[in-house]
């Protein structure tokens, strides 16, 4: 390869790093400085990380968050791992279906799935019009996809049919062999895949506030409504976000690595 | 009643019939190899009696007990897989112990199992390993290991050598052999590898098709194969048709039947040969090829190919092109 | 093999597919054709009022518009960066790939707020522009189409480079040897070998892209409240928001953006498949 070519690729990648950057870098400047009527902003303050780390709301909507991310995620992944058990021990020809069923919420993604859950719950009977009920579930079916591909791609890598047989032979049943074989040697991919659906209902906005935005207020809903009162409050807010996403995210990386660094040694 | 019987026994997968109403006995402490090329039906026949298949007509005997509706976890049989299929999350050593903690034994009693089992298979200072750190014929030792510690009534193999390379085979085959000799264990060995068959078996059922074609311990298969299908996959027989074997011999078969001929059975010079009980005819030398201890020349006979195999001393003493005499006795000529 | 127990398994995936995938969008699509307030029989009214009243006519539009055209654009950067990284390679690409990660994260309420704070009327990019005098920066409409797409072109970026950059690793060096050993250039290498193989992965990004656009709504939402025409605002506010509300045309508008939405990837599917190869 030419060093002249070379030398075009780094600055396209450095152009569009650049790009990228400009936003969550001012971002995080103006989350620092109280004034930025010039070219260079004035008065450093940590005051704005200061009042959001003491108010009581912005602790109470981050702890929802984490309770609106973790519990349908909990949910799916073991609604999802019993289908998969039929559907890996007895009727493997089903897969098309379930596989059908959880890529859909692809093309209903965005706006349409919470609006066609609140025009059909909206009047039901309890649990249903529940907004919490309907959140969770909402939840559920949004990260299908995720938590979907993450198990099968595992299952795709290895000998299931092999070790199910060999647990079946030393006395184990079908739903044990399952449940203590199969399960216990995707788990990385299980964790990879919830990490990342987590991370989406983290950063979700459009479910939460078409269904229990003011309900259930989520960390998101938050920024919402700090953005109308104080631009550097809500830029600290973005980060402190931000920073905890790029933790899930960054989990997911180091596991993955992981994952592909074991796969080299084997 | 024999310790292991088949039973009429019929298996489809979907318009494919598998099984052929196979009946088969097995006495206890046997080692049968089910031997046949690949979808014949042995493999299926194997999966049957584990439970792992369900079969569609029949029965199946084990011990005197019929099992033919019974879950594989309830048949107390233990199975050796072609990819090994351990469980790669667990070392060796609860790879091992795993069945038996599934039947709620006590530590001390698994410990001392698993460390005899280890031994058994020679792999002591492995116990901590995990299976991806292993050879394929250490891994296979540990699936015979997690079988044989469960003291199964029967021991099935599925093809446990064919991902093994050449070298590890013969010392794998040699271990499985002693091992279910000492326990005293029934094997039933699955193989499409004749010699791996003659080596290991006390009793060889060859398959064809979803029907056992011939039955025998390995010499009586090797010698007197009972059709073209036996001469043609064991051995290296060469099947004459009856006018094939008047152009080779210059004479008639009465029964019109095809005939079966070892190429050992030959007898190959520069001189004419003459012996009593024997066919004569002389042929061209095509081609030779070396075989290990055995060289192997194709003779044309009167514009038939005949293989013929000489002991490999030291040299090639047929050139290719030379003319030969060539003699195999009455007796070696199996009709089929 | 009677027993059949192991069937209770499916029961709660068949059970949360139904009631909260299949069955809210079944009664959508019923509910479009309902007439408002509770009437009786079935009707077209809301799908011809979709088509003749500006306001929904200029959404459809204004959505299509910026769904294809940020999209376009964010494949053209990808490919150009997807490029750069798999002719960098090594520690580059790594750090790179790291950084798209990070910024696809980036996305919604707080993207919005961003760009807020960089362009709008007291933000630091429009004084920088002003102090210095390029008009551009100093007078960029953020709250316009323009601005609207300057947002989605953002979002579009990283996800689609991430999306091209294994397809770019599928391209093997020895093909592009084999192109110069022939006399070929590395223009004649892209025509004819490279723009091909890519192609199926090309419009697939290019669906993913156009759906994940056409669907957005945070970053309209919160960067132009309900001032601007696109399909996702024109359908949240007939179930939620200070106009009146009318499920039963909401219902319409959301079968048109499903429509869409299936159209695009069902086009794509299928011209990947003739072009010989899937659509990742």
């Amino acid at each position: 390869m030419t060093t002249k070519k070379k030398t075009g690729a780094g600055i396209v990648i450095t152009a569009v790093v650049i790009y990228l950057m400009i936003p969550l870098v001012f971002t995080f400047l103006y989350s620092l400085f109280r004034e930025w009527m010039d070219i260079l902003p004035s008065s450093f303050t940590l005051r704005a990380y200061g009042e959001i780390f003491t108010d009581m709301v912005f602790w109470l909507s981050v702890g929802r968050t984490l309770i609106i991310s973790v519990v349908p995620i909990g949910i799916c992944m073991t609604i999802v791992l019993l289908a998969m058990y039929v559907i890996v021990v007895y009727h493997p020809e089903w897969d098309k279906y379930m596989k059908i069923l959880c890529t859909m919420p692809y093309s209903i993604q965005g706006v349409i799935l919470p609006i066609c859950v609140l025009a059909l719950y909206a009047d039901a009977p309890e649990p249903f019009s529940n907004r919490i009920f309907m959140l969770t579930s909402t939840y559920c079916i949004v990260v299908l996809p995720y938590i979907y591909q993450g198990v099968r791609n595992n299952l795709n890598g290895m000998n299931v049919k092999g070790m199910l047989e060999a647990a079946q032979m030393l006395g184990a049943g079908k739903f044990y062999s399952f449940f203590h074989i199969i399960v216990p040697n995707i788990m990385n991919g299980i964790v990879i895949s919830s990490m990342l659906a987590m991370a989406i209902v983290f950063g979700d906005f459009v479910v939460i506030n078409m269904l229990a935005g003011n309900y259930f207020p989520t960390a998101q809903m938050y920024v919402y409504e700090i953005m109308k009162k104080s631009s550097q409050k809500t830029c600290a807010i973005i980060m402190v976000l931000f920073a905890v996403t790029l933790l899930i995210s960054m989990f997911v990386f180091l596991r993955g690595a992981d994952d592909k660094k074991e796969e080299k040694n084997g | 009643m024999a310790y292991i019987e088949f039973k009429n026994v019929e298996k489809y997968f979907g318009s494919n019939h598998v099984l052929k109403g196979i009946h088969m006995e097995i006495e206890k402490g046997q080692f049968v190899t089910l031997l046949g090329p690949s979808g014949c039906g042995k493999s299926t026949l194997l999966r049957c009696l584990a439970g792992l298949e369900t079969i569609d007509g029949g029965e199946i005997y084990l011990d005197g007990e019929e099992i033919t509706h019974k879950e594989p976890k309830d048949r107390n049989i233990g199975m050796v897989f072609q990819h090994y299929s351990l469980f790669p999350n667990m070392t060796v050593e609860e790879n091992i112990a795993f069945g038996l903690k599934l039947k709620k034994m006590d530590n001390a009693e698994i410990k001392r199992r698993v460390a005899d089992a280890i031994r058994m298979v020679e792999l002591e200072g492995k116990e901590k390993q995990h299976p991806v750190n292993l050879s394929g014929g250490q891994q296979q030792r540990v699936a015979l290991a997690r079988s044989i510690v469960m003291e199964p009534k029967v021991l099935l193999l599925d093809e446990p050598l064919s991902a093994i390379d050449a070298k590890l085979r013969k010392s794998l085959q040699a271990s499985i052999k002693q091992i279910t000799k000492k326990l005293g264990l029934t094997a039933v060995f699955v193989t499409h590898d004749q010699d791996e068959a003659m080596v290991m078996s006390d009793v060889i059922h060859l398959f064809h098709d979803g029907q056992i074609e011939q039955s025998g311990d390995p010499v009586s298969v090797y010698t007197k194969p009972v059709s073209s299908f036996a001469a043609g996959f064991i051995g290296n027989y060469n099947l004459l048709k009856p006018e094939e074997f008047e152009l080779v011999t210059g004479r008639k078969r009465e029964d019109n039947r095809e005939v079966a001929l070892r190429p050992e059975t030959f007898s190959i010079s520069h001189q004419p040969i003459m012996n009593e009980d024997e066919y004569h005819f002389e042929g061209i030398v095509e081609s030779n090829s070396p075989r290990g201890n055995v060289l192997r020349y194709t003779v044309n006979i009167n514009g038939i190919p005949i293989h013929i195999d000489a002991l490999f001393r030291s040299r090639v003493l047929f050139e290719d092109g030379s003319k030969v005499y060539v003699s195999v006795a009455e007796k070696n000529c199996i009709a089929l | 093999m009677r027993n059949k127990a192991y069937l209770l398994a499916v029961i709660p995936f068949v059970m949360l597919a139904g009631m909260f995938e299949i069955l809210p969008v079944l009664a959508t699509i019923i509910k479009s054709f309902l007439p408002e307030g509770g009437g009786v029989g079935l009707t077209l009214e809301h799908y011809i009022s979709i088509f003749t009243k500006p306001l929904y006519v200029s959404a459809v539009k204004n959505s299509l518009l910026i769904s294809a055209a940020s999209a376009a654009i964010g494949l053209v950067v990808a490919f150009a960066a997807g490029k750069a990284a798999c002719e960098r390679g090594g520690r580059v690409k790594k750090v790179f790939m790291s950084i798209l990660n990070m910024v696809s994260n980036f996305s919604g309420v707080p993207l919005a707020f961003s760009f807020i704070i960089l362009f709008g009327n007291a933000g630091v990019i429009t004084i920088l522009g002003q102090k210095l005098g390029i008009k551009l920066l100093a007078e960029f409409p953020l709250y316009t189409t323009w601005g609207l797409m300057l947002t989605y072109i953002y979002f579009q970026i990283p996800l689609a480079t991430l999306l091209l950059i294994p397809a770019f690793d599928s391209i093997r060096k020895e093909w592009r040897e084999a192109v110069s050993i022939m006399g070929g250039t590395d223009r004649t290498f892209w025509r004819k070998v490279g723009i091909p193989v890519l192609l199926p992965s090309l419009l697939g990004t290019f669906s993913t892209l156009f759906a994940n656009a056409i669907s957005a709504y945070a970053t309209a939402y919160a960067l132009l409240m309900n001032n601007y025409s696109i399909l996702p605002i024109r359908i949240a506010e007939q179930f939620k928001g200070d106009i009146v509300q009318r499920p039963e045309f909401g219902s319409a508008l959301a079968v048109i953006l499903i429509l869409i939405m299936v159209f695009s990837m069902t086009v794509t599917q299928h011209v990947a498949k003739m072009t010989g190869g899937t659509a990742s």
